[in-house]
């Protein structure tokens, strides 16, 4: 069985609105997998419903064969979860933090070598107020994998970050894909979809509306004969900052 | 079991690295003993006493003025009848200008109609000073008072108030503490992160009541202790009967708290809840003042009030030394509160 994460006929509706309207897809084992779309399309919902924070309406999830439904538990004992707005508690440290979280997990984590994952040994003392945005949110990447989790999800993780922030997590993200794991990661970041998934659904209105690797749906566009009004020019104004800002990260 | 005692670890450690939490449940509290134990409510005071002599003898003034329990002042006629009028005198004796020692002169006594008390024993006093005039010039046989000093253990306000505001600070910490405590763990996603994990949610809540509680011995420690070495604390109960009496208050205010923070989305809304119910019971609940001189009507509802109980039972235990049976009344009442808001808080609240 090569699918980690089964979704199919996902639904969810909040009264008179429907935010899932009938979601299906596989994740491959080891694969970056990323739903995009405009806010309020319904990706933070099909992800809470995928991590058991949620109730679904109807349909089926399952998790490493695991029914989301009926087995929470078990579910949350193999997921690991970066939360859109999620924070810490205010007075442990770091290191602290890390091996409480491995404790609910029933897990004796090395607290040094997760931090050594996301870069930040050398605030290990630190409290996460403490913290820069892009640091907080490595940390919260951190703390999502005490459990050597099967899939990680990620909820929006470099919303609100400046572009030297959001290319050093992207490093952070390929590393951790290039040990294997399997990542969901929600964005509305085109290029940072193109530049970390192997493959993207995009949501509208609570649907799917395309389901393929990044190139593959560039290609079919283009196929249609779509051609841009301006052409691209060889640098765009990201380029420019980042070559007058320079790539290195400021958060100290 | 080893998530549990890690829980606890962690959220006592998150507990005293939290400097404004040790100002609130621990300095606070002393402070107040502190400000308070220059008050001085010494018993019924002295009667102030205006008096007009319109004679030319002082032998009567003379006599009255080392009565520690007259406050004297001499004046005109008018001026002291004004004074009397506005409150200043409780009562302005007008000595006729044919006044003498020995006689049987018709001396005016003025008396404030709102304070018959203190009009009472000075109408005595003045009464006896009148007659001992007469006495000192025919010496007729008289009972006569022997009298004994005997050291006695006096209770000061400070005993009165101490245990009072152990029972208060005991109350802040439940409500207070928890319910901002947990409010602000909702809104800021930390619950709903937690939730995620495989950690059962009561497991949780246990390390959070652990914690509450064994802040809360701190405090009975730390008062009884300050008290007893800063503030002459008259001090002969048991700890461990202190203890067993906080418990349970705390049970019931921590659940208070567990509720407002089931019923709140943002510390906005739990800050007038909590107040609405604090302040009655700090203003009623004899914390700072004898509930005696309560209206019949109040006296009754402030009976039933869980920091009364609480106040009470630590009061009666710290200062005259009650027993557990002696304070059965006051666990019956925190036991029957302890229910009624586990019950409130169990149904009121909320991971989300």
């Amino acid at each position: 069985m090569n699918h980690v994460l089964g979704v199919s006929n996902l639904k969810k509706r909040y009264g008179d609105l429907v935010a899932v309207d009938g979601v299906s897809f596989n994740v491959t084992r080891g694969e970056v997998f990323g739903i995009l779309g405009p806010n309020g399309a319904g990706k933070t919902t099909t992800l809470e419903m995928i991590e058991t924070l949620r109730p679904m309406d109807s349909g089926q999830v399952l998790l490493d064969g695991i029914d989301v439904q009926r087995e929470p538990q078990k579910v949350k004992q193999r997921i690991g979860v970066q939360l859109q707005a999620s924070s810490f508690f205010d007075k442990l440290s770091l290191t602290e933090l890390l091996l409480l979280f491995g404790e609910m997990y029933g897990r004796q984590v090395n607290a040094l070598a997760l931090l050594d994952e996301v870069e930040l040994r050398d605030k290990a003392k630190s409290y996460v107020v403490q913290l820069s945005g892009g640091q907080k949110q490595r940390f919260s990447i951190a703390a999502a994998l005490v459990n050597d989790p099967v899939i990680l999800f990620l909820d929006e993780p470099t919303t609100g970050l400046d572009p030297q922030a959001r290319r050093h997590l992207w490093g952070v993200i390929k590393r951790i894909r290039s040990e294997g794991k399997t990542i969901v990661i929600t964005t509305h970041y085109m290029e940072e979809a193109e530049e970390l998934c192997d493959r993207v659904a995009i949501m509208d209105s609570g649907k799917i509306v395309a389901n393929a690797p990044p190139q593959e749906l560039i290609r079919q566009l283009l196929a249609k004969g779509f051609k841009k009004e301006r052409v691209e020019r060889l640098a765009n104004l990201e380029d420019v900052f980042l070559n007058l800002t320079g790539h290195s990260l400021r958060e100290d | 079991m080893r998530l549990k005692i890690k829980l606890m670890i962690a959220s006592f450690k998150m507990f005293i690295r939290q400097r404004e939490a040790i100002i609130w449940t621990i300095l606070l509290p002393l402070f107040m003993v502190f400000l308070f134990s220059f008050v001085k409510f010494g018993g019924i005071g002295s009667v102030s006493v205006g008096i007009v002599n319109h004679s030319a003898d002082s032998t009567l003034i003379n006599m009255l003025k080392p009565i520690q329990a007259l406050k004297i002042s001499t004046g005109r006629e008018d001026e002291e009848l004004a004074r009397l009028k506005k409150g200043e005198r409780a009562m302005v004796l007008v000595i006729p200008a044919s006044f003498q020692p020995i006689g049987q002169d018709s001396l005016t006594l003025y008396l404030n109609a709102e304070k018959p008390q203190e009009t009472q024993a000075g109408k005595l006093i003045l009464q006896c000073a009148l007659d001992e005039l007469v006495f000192q010039q025919n010496h007729l046989p008289r009972h006569t008072l022997r009298t004994e000093l005997v050291n006695s253990r006096n209770l000061s306000y400070i005993d009165f108030l101490l245990p009072g505001i152990l029972a208060m600070s005991i109350m802040q910490g439940g409500i207070f503490g928890v319910a901002f405590g947990f409010v602000i763990l909702k809104k800021r996603g930390i619950l709903r992160r937690l939730l995620v994990t495989p950690m059962r949610t009561n497991d949780f809540i246990l390390a959070q009541v652990a914690t509450r509680l064994l802040v809360l011995l701190l405090q009975i420690l730390v008062m009884i202790g300050a008290g007893v070495w800063f503030f002459n604390l008259h001090f002969i109960g048991s700890i461990f009967n202190m203890i067993i009496v906080g418990l349970l208050g705390g049970v019931v205010f921590l659940s208070i708290g567990f509720a407002l923070s089931g019923i709140s989305k943002s510390e906005d809304q739990v800050a007038p809840l909590a107040n609405l119910i604090t302040l009655p019971m700090m203003m009623l609940s004899g914390v700072f003042f004898s509930r005696t001189n309560l209206p019949g009507f109040a006296h009754v509802v402030t009976d039933f009030f869980p920091l009364t109980y609480l106040a009470d039972g630590l009061r009666s235990i710290a200062i005259e030394g009650a027993t557990l049976a002696d304070v059965f009344p006051q666990l019956l009442g925190l036991a029957v509160w302890a229910v009624i808001t586990l019950f409130i808080a169990i149904k009121a609240f909320r991971w989300e």
